[in-house]
């Protein structure tokens, strides 16, 4: 026999997502991004059921932004491991979306040199959308 | 792209966890899926003790010696019922498992260590009972002698021997098996 085998061990969970994470997923598949709103107005994206600050519950309904936004912060990732978005070199960056008031953490496919805090970018849609984060494939440099 | 929107909202999100292994079959267990795929069971003697361990672990766990193959001692495929289960399995995903079954734990004549998981045929279930004597239906030579089949360690004792049956002999006397109930 051979000395090496591999085995997978799956635990296949389907989750309950609640109306303000199952509204943004909704979205996304709709091809729209929508944040949540806290009792002082601002815009959390991803949406959040509470206001991290207070604790407060956000306001019922959910507001759209826009597919752009800028860089806040990001990481270089050189050799990107088997389950990355991504099977070139990229980062993963916290882009704060035009009309957002906090980050959303994803992958953002652009060269090297192009990846700074500040630089605009854009939401490049996955061709299937499901109702998933995944259904947004990656920002990409907004003028790109 | 409007032709994907639909009126109905996102209430679940499949998320699949998987682990993936990478099993590194050990010189002792690969030597005994070569004597399973033979069709003998084959023990360790510990030179200490005594005692006959079947599958071999390399050591005695009680004198914590190493043992080899120069302590192998052949084991026969007939054995006692110490304890066993009834188990009626829940239809879960990938459970290929639809009636009732019987697991139980075995003593191996010429052995001293109980092996567990053995399924039990053969027999009404109601009728298996500690003490009763069964021997081992072996999976074919051919079966035995591919890959598939076996078990992510090879072909042990759960894979090589396809389940146990009655083999008409009287019970084993609790005496003789008692120290062995797992």
């Amino acid at each position: 026999m051979a000395a090496e085998a591999s085995w997978t061990l799956e635990f296949p969970y389907r989750r309950s997502l609640g109306p303000v994470v199952g509204g943004f997923f909704t979205g996304l598949r709709d091809g729209k991004v929508l944040g949540s709103r806290t009792r002082d107005g601002r815009v959390l994206v991803p949406p959040l059921e509470y206001d991290p600050e207070t604790g407060e519950s956000v306001q019922d309904g959910l507001v759209e932004v826009a597919e752009t936004g800028v860089v806040t912060g990001w990481a270089w990732v050189t050799e990107p491991m088997r389950k990355h978005p991504l099977d070139h070199a990229f980062a993963w960056a916290l882009v704060k979306l035009d009309g957002a008031d906090s980050s959303l953490l994803h992958a953002l496919d652009a060269p090297r040199e192009a990846v700074s805090t500040g630089a605009r970018v854009r939401i490049r849609w996955a061709g299937e959308r499901k109702g998933h984060i995944t259904d947004i494939a990656c920002f990409e440099q907004e003028n790109s | 792209m409007t032709d994907q929107q639909t009126d109905e909202k996102v209430a679940f999100m499949p998320q699949m966890v998987n682990l993936e292994y990478r099993i590194v079959t050990s010189p002792i267990h690969q030597r005994f899926d070569k004597q399973m795929r033979e069709g003998r069971i084959v023990g360790q003697k510990c030179p200490s003790c005594g005692l006959v361990f079947v599958p071999p672990k390399g050591f005695c766990p009680l004198c914590a010696i190493v043992m080899t193959e120069k302590d192998e001692v052949a084991v026969k495929d007939t054995a006692t019922v110490t304890s066993f289960t009834v188990i009626t399995p829940i239809q879960y995903q990938g459970q290929k498992e639809r009636e009732e079954y019987v697991l139980a734990n075995l003593i191996l004549d010429g052995a001293d260590s109980s092996i567990g998981q053995q399924r039990i045929e053969g027999i009404p279930h109601h009728d298996v009972r500690m003490g009763m004597r069964v021997k081992a239906v072996w999976a074919t030579p051919e079966e035995r002698a591919g890959e598939e089949g076996g078990g992510m360690r090879g072909w042990g004792l759960t894979a090589a021997v396809k389940h146990w049956e009655p083999s008409g002999e009287p019970d084993t006397p609790r005496e003789q098996y008692q120290e062995h109930i797992l």
